[in-house]
């Protein structure tokens, strides 16, 4: 098979699971874009976002969809690293016996992992788990396990802030994006979601997803995709006329209400951050059917892979939701491409 | 036989009165004295003719200078039918008599046409007297000059004039302000000269300069748009600009083109891609003229 009827084909595929997982979560199609590229970008994801609106479903259907094995673990106070790795208990003999923890269980069958409301373990656990989605593997039992395969999706809970440990911003750079869920906002999608029985049994709406793309195939896919989609001189430009303008918006035109520019960023985007915006935007154009990237691929993803990347100095960190936002907004804005 | 002498007088009197070429006959005119040095003296002549005769016009005397003191200044035929002529005069004399003058206007006569004939009517002469406007010899008198110049003409008022040269000054510039607004020369006017720049510099360009071109359009439309334009942004773009959503097809084919222009590997520029960005210009530049 010629490379690009490989990348057609995947993309059929990656096409087609958009629309399965669009059929079984309701009304969140922007989010449930920026997930798969973040999956043929192989890019972790940092979800944020209410409580019930859909995050495990989501998720869930993205394992289902990919095959391959889903684990999930609850973020905890009192969660440890080691609880990641195994689990001690008395077995039938009465004799003490190890297990598999949650990261170990499935070994290289491990595609996707969910850690629940990630802000709420210690920063040892984030420490171990930065580990695994960095290099993709981990050390245990004096070995190392390789994970070659596995995504993580962490969620934030934001509503409460009493016992929980912010991401430090290390562990932030460290997630390709930062996706918001919020609730479906047309009345015909909350309506099925309220009375339509097929959304109330969450196993048998998953288990309807057929397999597309396998998931011990996307690493080889998302080498060969970046490979292929090419980036012209004048692109290359105004990916890095905005990388300049994360760090200095003020030199770019950008001016926010109530705010004095040259004291509002504490640090733009990182290398690896940049990095990750390009994998994501190849993807996209990708999805679009083309072989070459536009900014409109750039400015789809930029949002949801720079907002957890800025950071804005102390006295305006407090309105960090409010000026982030319009910040992004304002540097695609007034950075020309071509 | 009386009465047949009768009768032969009444038909005599019938005929005579039938073939009159001119039934009616009057010269009206003023009163014959009193009259001074450029005074006008009015003369009416009314007649009235049989059917199928007509005055030769040609026949009557013509306006300007008939002698050396006498002027025709005016003279108006009017005729309420084909039978009734009114001719209007209007003489005026120039003469400074020493002493009171008898002065006569001149006879002509009054050419009538009756097919191939012609007939004629006399006006008399119409004698006046002219008098001096002073005493022939100036004498010197204690109650000032006896002879003194004219008062002064008054002045005629020109305010009005004025005022109207003052309101069509203002309106004639007003309306070169307005053209000069239209057509994008007025120099601090910079967004309604976007186009007309572009327009320019996408005229001289070559199929090796056409990023030169689609830079010039790209900053035209940034500039108007008051920050960089992208394709998914046009709807925005026309709530603020709604003349220009007359050209959506174009602008698509524009940013279509830049994106594949300055983006996609491989793309050749062929002379039919300047010519529709030119063709795109000039719409844009007539929609920015308001000719569109």
């Amino acid at each position: 098979m010629s490379l690009d009827r490989h990348l057609s084909d995947s993309r059929d595929h990656a096409l087609a699971f958009e629309q399965q997982i669009n059929l079984t979560v309701l009304g969140l199609g922007a989010a449930v874009r920026h997930i798969v590229i973040a999956v043929y970008a192989r890019g972790h994801v940092l979800l944020e976002g209410a409580v019930g609106v859909g995050k495990t479903t989501l998720l869930r259907a993205v394992a289902q969809g990919l095959g391959g094995d889903f684990q999930r673990i609850e973020g905890t106070i009192d969660l440890m690293p080691a609880d990641l790795l195994y689990y001690t208990y008395l077995a039938n003999d009465g004799r003490p016996a190890v297990e598999p923890g949650p990261l170990l269980k499935y070994g290289d069958t491990l595609a996707t992992f969910f850690f629940n409301e990630i802000n709420r373990a210690r920063p040892q656990v984030h420490a171990l788990l930065l580990r695994a989605m960095a290099e993709r593997s981990i050390h245990a039992f004096n070995r190392d396990y390789a994970l070659p395969h596995i995504q993580v999706f962490a969620d934030r809970n934001r509503v409460e802030k009493e016992e929980t440990f912010e991401l430090p911003a290390a562990a932030k750079d460290r997630f390709m994006m930062e996706i918001n869920i919020t609730m479906p906002s047309d009345n015909a999608s909350l309506e099925q979601l309220m009375f339509n029985p097929r959304f109330h049994d969450t196993d048998a709406l998953i288990a309807e997803i057929a397999p597309g793309t396998r998931y011990y195939e996307l690493n080889s896919l998302a080498h060969t995709l970046q490979q292929q989609i090419q980036a012209s001189p004048k692109l290359r430009d105004y990916a890095l006329t905005l990388w300049k303008a994360s760090h200095q918006p003020q030199h770019y035109g950008v001016q926010l209400s109530d705010v004095d520019m040259a004291q509002l960023m504490l640090a733009g985007a990182s290398p690896r951050g940049m990095s990750y915006l390009i994998r994501a935007a190849k993807v996209s154009a990708w999805l679009a059917q083309r072989d070459y990237l536009l900014p409109e691929d750039i400015q789809a993803v930029f949002a949801v892979c720079m907002s957890h990347r800025l950071f804005l100095n102390p006295m305006y960190a407090y309105r960090k939701d409010q000026l982030l936002p319009e910040l992004m907004n304002g540097i695609l804005q007034q950075v020309a491409a071509p | 036989m009386r009465i047949l002498f009768v009768l032969f007088l009444f038909v005599l009197g019938c005929s005579s009165s039938v073939d009159e070429p001119i039934r009616y006959f009057k010269v009206e005119t003023p009163r014959p004295f009193g009259y001074v040095n450029g005074d006008e003296i009015s003369q009416r002549i009314i007649f009235e003719t049989r059917p199928g005769i007509s005055l030769e016009r040609a026949s009557l005397p013509g306006k300007g200078p008939l002698n050396r003191w006498l002027n025709l200044n005016d003279i108006r035929v009017s005729q309420a039918d084909d039978q009734h002529y009114q001719i209007d005069l209007r003489y005026q004399i120039f003469y400074a008599p020493l002493e009171v003058k008898a002065l006569t206007l001149p006879s002509f006569e009054l050419q009538l046409n009756q097919g191939e004939q012609h007939l004629s009517q006399t006006v008399p002469a119409w004698t006046f007297t002219l008098s001096p406007l002073r005493e022939l010899v100036v004498r010197q008198t204690e109650q000032g000059e006896y002879m003194r110049p004219d008062s002064p003409p008054p002045l005629l008022n020109t305010r009005p004039a004025l005022y109207g040269l003052l309101a069509s000054v203002v309106t004639a510039l007003a309306l070169a302000v307005a053209l000069a607004w239209q057509y994008g020369y007025l120099a601090f006017n910079g967004r309604r000269r976007l186009f007309k720049k572009a327009l320019r510099t996408v005229s001289g360009i070559s199929k090796n300069e056409m990023a030169t071109g689609l830079q010039a359009l790209h900053h035209c439309l940034n500039t108007l748009n008051g920050q960089p334009l992208f394709v998914h942004q046009l709807a925005d773009f026309y709530q603020r600009h709604p003349h220009y959503q007359a050209l959506h097809a174009q602008w698509l084919w524009f940013f279509n083109y830049s994106n594949r222009f300055y983006f996609s590997p491989g793309m050749t520029v062929v002379s039919g891609d300047i010519q529709q960005l030119k063709t795109l210009c000039q719409l844009a530049r007539s929609i920015e003229r308001g000719s569109r």
